[in-house]
């Protein structure tokens, strides 16, 4: 028997496929969600607000079980109440009742209903979302409401104009009861881009943002700076290569937490070496300067980056370098042409395209800092270190708000969006060249 | 270039080398002195070395745990990622498929979406899921952050192997699939080991997730359990930094025996050949 060969194109898809698929539901997906996140209301520590609703919602389980005592306590009201407060709360029951049955005359959540009524009487908890919430009408939702709570006060009144302390206590029981199950009726939490304008406004985030760009744009010049006279050095022969590319290379292989725990060891006001170093050669005003001082928080982020990760800037720079042949300078000295002409000439120019390329790579890093910010300072003194990421992640995590911090994850979405479409155009399709054919 | 190194430029390296390292050094000289040295002075050399902050740094806090984890962790997307890649970087390199131009560029914008951007959706499927505080969860994220940079690596390799070969196979009547096991396979194990090295250490590195996803301390990775060192009130710099010691030699490690390959990897794809 002849065994069952893929062709070429049919192995050629197979193959793709679990990168394809991982890179959808692991990238682009979440990437969509955090978007559609972002236009909600969306708070994982609020009960009312902890799902995404483009419409209204009733939280059925807690709806039951506060009815069930509803039309009893009003009734015992009705009881005990006197003068013109007895047609008051006939009529609230009415409505109560009313807006009940309306929402029972939905044969589908009526059904829902009494199962759950079924399960609250043998103690079961209600764990089926499907089953716990029900979507509701907007109008509907709104008015039933608005009339609970509208009820709700009036009880309240009810129980400060009363004498009878036992009747005002029931007044009381019977309007807090209103309030709770007028909370079981969720809202739908689409805002749309309300978000967005509320971020648009709102300083902290300017700072952040602007914080970002200060650390991208002072680290990656100073790395490329640094790096490039680094390769220029290096680019020659001698004894103990294997020595200084390793001892580049450990700065950039350690886990950047781990990094910035160690700076944040040299950096420190009472024991850091640096921070004394610095303070006995007057670089710095007092030795707390470096961590306490928005200027020397910044400076400090900026420098232990630079260290980080100038090494490895420098190896890339340097790879390029080697492709220049060295004839080209041969000819240029027989030309008479001096070291500056040379390195604007000839260096400078051949080294475009792997000067961009490294570019692209440590904006795109340094603009996503997250790790050496969070570990280092904090965010802190004051924000004052804050990056976008940062801002977002605490957002996101910390105050558990997934709405506005979704806002936010997309602004660095777009940011990043923005800076890799420059670079792309600038570098064009040398970026492709020679992987496809 | 080949101009000759003189001693001036040797001791510009001696300079260099040190200022690199200085962290390191100081860092480990900490790491031998007594607990109250540390605080009280600036000299670089204790006369009484002790391993007090070592044996601190291992029984305050689960650091071997954290070790394990992280090796489990990286090890495995190594495999996974490294896979999948090959995989992906045979198609695009050899096979005739269509899309080939859209599928490298998604990868590659893919490699530049910023990680804030994607944790919130990905830590409610890993919720949903119930893997959180697991390896999977953190594997999975993982694996498609280390994705596109395999695939970029690989097809670099993968371009470099000459046709020819691949020819006389097929003539030989080997099937497209027995090609890429028997041929490209065993001459691109280079160019997948540099891969799988990059890899371990962009998974060894992690701290986003590994910090969003496995909070519960004996699932912490290296990274986020070492910044846990410091609590608002003290911070033990002596077991902090014995602690850094203890995780900066695999990588010192890794790093001395694997450099030449790290190196092309690292500079693969960036510079026209």
């Amino acid at each position: 028997m002849k065994k069952f060969h893929f062709s070429e194109k049919q192995l050629g898809y197979l193959m793709i496929l679990p990168s394809i698929i991982l890179v959808v539901l692991v990238t682009l997906w979440p990437v969509a969600q955090s978007f559609y996140n972002s236009l909600f209301d969306y708070r994982l520590n609020d009960p009312t607000r902890s799902e995404r609703m483009l419409s209204a919602n009733m939280d059925l389980e807690r709806y039951v079980d506060n009815y069930f005592y509803i039309d009893g306590q009003l009734d015992n009201l009705e009881g005990s109440a006197v003068g013109d407060d007895i047609a008051t709360i006939k009529q609230a029951r009415e409505t109560i009742e009313g807006f009940h049955s309306e929402l029972a005359s939905d044969s589908e959540i009526n059904a829902k209903m009494e199962q759950i009524d079924e399960m609250l009487m043998n103690f079961e908890p209600v764990s089926d979302t499907d089953l716990k919430y029900s979507k509701l009408d907007n109008d509907f939702a709104e008015d039933y409401r608005a009339a609970l709570i509208s009820i709700s006060e009036d009880l309240q009144e009810m129980a400060a104009t009363t004498d009878n302390d036992e009747l005002a206590q029931n007044y009381e029981q019977a309007s807090s009861l209103l309030e709770a199950t007028s909370t079981n009726i969720l809202e739908s939490n689409f805002i749309g881009f309300s978000n967005y304008v509320k971020y648009f406004k709102d300083s902290r985030m300017w700072q952040s943002l602007a914080n970002t760009m200060i650390f991208t744009i002072a680290s990656v010049a100073v790395e490329l700076v640094l790096g490039l006279a680094i390769a220029l050095l290096i680019n020659r022969a001698f004894s103990g290569r294997g020595i200084v590319r390793a001892s580049v290379l450990i700065p950039w292989a350690i886990p950047t937490a781990v990094a910035a725990m160690m700076w944040g060891f040299l950096y420190d006001g009472q024991t850091g070496i640096v921070a004394h170093y610095f303070n006995e050669w007057n670089l710095i005003p007092d030795s707390s300067w470096l961590l306490s001082t928005s200027t020397g928080g910044m400076f400090s982020i900026i420098f232990a980056d630079v260290w980080k990760t100038t090494p490895y800037m420098a190896l890339l720079l340097l790879a390029g370098l080697q492709t220049i042949p060295n004839s080209l300078y041969e000819a240029s000295d027989v030309d008479g042409a001096n070291k500056f002409q040379q390195f604007f000439k000839i260096t400078l120019p051949l080294l475009k395209s792997a000067i961009l390329v490294a570019l692209l790579f440590r904006t795109l890093d340094a603009f996503r800092v997250f790790d050496l910010i969070y570990v280092l300072t904090g965010g802190g003194p004051a924000n004052a270190t804050e990056s976008i990421s940062i801002y977002a992640y605490i957002t996101l995590f910390s105050q558990q708000n997934f709405g506005e911090g979704s806002v936010l994850s997309v602004i660095v979405f777009l940011s990043v969006a923005l800076i890799s479409f420059i670079y792309v155009r600038l570098i064009g399709s040398d970026l492709f060249a020679g992987r496809t054919k | 270039m080949n101009k000759r190194a003189g001693i001036g430029f040797y001791i510009f390296l001696v300079i260099f080398v040190f200022l690199v390292m200085f962290p390191f050094i100081w860092v480990f000289l900490t790491s031998i002195k007594p607990v109250g040295e540390i605080f009280t002075s600036f000299r670089w050399f204790t006369t009484n070395p002790t391993l007090d902050s070592y044996d601190a740094a291992l029984t305050n806090r689960p650091l071997m745990r954290y070790m394990l984890n992280s090796f489990v962790v990286s090890s495995v997307t190594t495999v996974l990622s490294v896979g999948c890649a090959a995989f992906a970087a045979y198609a695009v390199t050899r096979l005739p498929i269509k899309g080939k131009g859209l599928f490298l560029g998604v990868v590659l914008a893919a490699s530049m979406f910023p990680q804030v951007a994607v944790i919130s959706p990905i830590f409610n499927i890993v919720t949903e899921l119930g893997l959180r505080n697991s390896y999977t969860g953190l594997v999975i994220p993982y694996m498609t952050i280390s994705l596109p940079l395999s695939i970029w690596i690989l097809s670099t390799f993968f371009q470099k192997i000459p046709f020819e070969l691949e020819e006389s196979a097929k003539l030989d009547g080997a099937s497209p699939f027995q090609t890429f096991r028997k041929i490209i396979l065993p001459l691109a194990t280079p160019g997948i080991f540099t891969t799988a090295i990059l890899v371990f250490i962009a998974a060894w590195n992690e701290y986003l997730f590994a910090l969003t996803i496995n909070s519960d301390d004996e699932w912490r990775t290296v990274p986020v359990g070492i910044s846990m060192y410091q609590s608002e009130y003290s911070v033990p710099w002596g077991d902090i930094s014995a602690a850094t010691v203890i995780v900066t030699i695999p990588i010192v490690v890794l790093v001395l025996i694997f450099q030449r390959r790290i190196v092309s990897g690292l500079t693969s794809g960036s510079v026209k050949e």
